[in-house]
């Protein structure tokens, strides 16, 4: 018998609202469909009526996890436009907290995901990880959440030496704990029942329903914006594309356990050939003649574009943001299908979802 | 630095332009919208190319036709979006459910960013006084 099964808005398993409704063959799930807009707050409406400057400190809030990605993704549109360029140790200081909030938002997921298939142990480990990072956050932006660390032209804040020293010993510690995590990963019986097979996006529907991010490599999709199309000195730095083919709930435990690895290796490299200079242009109010343009960021859960139209004022015309979860909510049906309805949860966790950044 | 380039089209270049770049395998970033200046729907398509965007715009017309059938979601999501947010009719496209706003906004129409932010503050607070 054919039963319908609501799932959320408010469910102990996501951390954000959206309803899932599943029309399930007793455990088993035949089909799905997902309802958002539950954090819609009119923020893109709200650009219209603010200058540049106050337009950066707004949509920093997009997202509580990836605030810096909004703030450089809005900062590098308004750059193209005004054609300005930016101090290469400005981009050096952007590249390091893009890494660092990649580093901390994965550490993150993990921990979410750990505690809904029950390891809670691990769970906690991570998030311990997670707090170090934080840390370091903390130490370079005065901020742990909302870091403030972009303006038009370049980064608000340099870095010293002592401090370049305190990130390069926590990252040591950061990576030895990641090699741990990822050994026990790859090997735990309970992890890999829990995933193995689990919430199936093949590479054809990934491709056809237009996945991106950690989402579309963990369907052995090879997708990552920082080397496909290189901004803010990412081709400065050496780096690889995770991607891994299984296409499962454990692809994607895979993939964003090996891009940790990757974000370590960047940050060290940007700390190593830190250039000289000026971190900014100052701190004025910029006059942006008019025009428009639309760039590309790889934040941590994938593509985030922002596209902004000017008018010669310093106000915007048009702030035009979509996120990686618009990109990939729309997979999760196709996931759902065939599994069970225990698996929902997790199954629906697994795209690393952000519901206030997608609503905006 | 990723490039950018607005090439304007007409309406009927839409879907055939769509099928081509489906073909080719190319992905279809976004579909964006707005008013300009004078007030007119600017709805841009906007297509990775390489390492840049080459955005195919077309103003001034209010219905436009789906290609929801050629890039599935990728597309039904930002037409539905586009609906909602600026009045835009996608010929062919199901906008019997809402996406963002909540069914009883603003008599049901909902359409924010061609609203006056005044005219909405005043909608909402009558709203709240019923």
């Amino acid at each position: 018998m054919s039963y319908i099964v609501p799932i959320a808005p408010y469910h102990p398993s996501l951390e954000e609202p959206v309803h899932a409704r599943l029309v399930t063959d007793g455990e088993s799930i035949t089909d799905a469909e997902v309802f958002i807009g539950y954090n819609h707050r009119g923020i893109e409406k709200l650009a219209m009526e603010r200058n540049f400057i106050q337009t950066m400190v707004l949509v920093e809030r997009v997202c509580g996890i990836c605030s810096h990605s909004h703030a450089l993704t809005y900062a590098m549109t308004l750059e193209a436009i005004g054609g300005v360029n930016v101090p290469k140790r400005g981009q050096y200081m952007r590249v390091i907290v893009a890494e660092l909030e990649r580093l901390h938002s994965h550490y993150l997921w993990l921990g979410i995901a750990l505690h809904i298939i029950g390891h809670d142990s691990l769970f906690m480990h991570s998030w311990d990880d997670r707090e170090k990072i934080m840390d370091i956050l903390e130490l370079l932006t005065g901020n742990r959440v909302n870091y403030g660390m972009v303006t038009y032209g370049g980064a608000r804040r340099d870095i010293t030496k002592e401090q370049a020293d305190q990130v390069l010993q926590m990252l040591h510690e950061i990576e030895e704990s990641n090699k741990r995590l990822a050994d026990f990963l790859l090997a735990d019986k309970t992890v890999a029942l829990r995933t193995q097979g689990v919430g199936v996006l093949t590479t054809e529907d990934a491709i056809r329903i237009g996945a991106i991010g950690p989402h579309a490599r963990a369907s052995n999709v090879p997708v990552d914006v920082r080397l496909d199309a290189p901004y803010s000195s990412y081709d400065d730095f050496d780096f690889n594309k995770c991607v891994y083919p299984t296409c499962d709930v454990f692809a994607r435990v895979v993939v964003r356990v090996l891009e940790n690895f990757e974000s370590i290796k960047i940050i060290r490299q940007a700390l190593d050939s830190m250039p000289a200079g000026k971190v900014n242009l100052g701190n004025k109010i910029p006059t942006i003649k008019p025009g428009e343009y639309m760039m590309r960021h790889e934040a941590p859960r994938g593509q985030l574009s922002y596209k902004v139209v000017t008018n010669g004022t310093e106000y915007n015309e048009r702030v035009s943001i979509h996120v990686p979860t618009f990109k990939n909510a729309p997979t999760i049906p196709t996931m759902l299908r065939g599994n069970s309805v225990a698996d929902a949860g997790l199954i629906i966790a697994s795209i690393d979802p952000c519901f206030s950044c997608m609503d905006r | 630095m990723q490039e950018y380039k607005r090439i304007d089209i007409t309406k009927d270049e839409i879907i055939p332009l769509a099928e081509r770049m489906r073909k080719d395998g190319v992905i279809l970033a976004m579909i964006h919208g707005h008013l300009g200046k004078d007030g007119l729907p600017v709805i841009s398509y906007e297509y990775q190319i390489g390492t840049g965007i080459e955005s195919y715009t077309i103003t001034g017309e209010k219905v436009l036709p789906t290609i929801s059938h050629i890039y599935d979601l990728a597309a039904e999501w930002p037409e539905r979006e586009l609906s909602e947010l600026i009045d835009i009719t996608f010929e062919g496209l199901d906008t019997s459910k809402r996406l963002f706003m909540p069914e009883s906004m603003l008599e049901g129409q909902g359409h924010i960013f061609v609203t006056p932010m005044d005219e909405l503050i005043e909608k909402v607070q009558k709203k709240k006084e019923e």
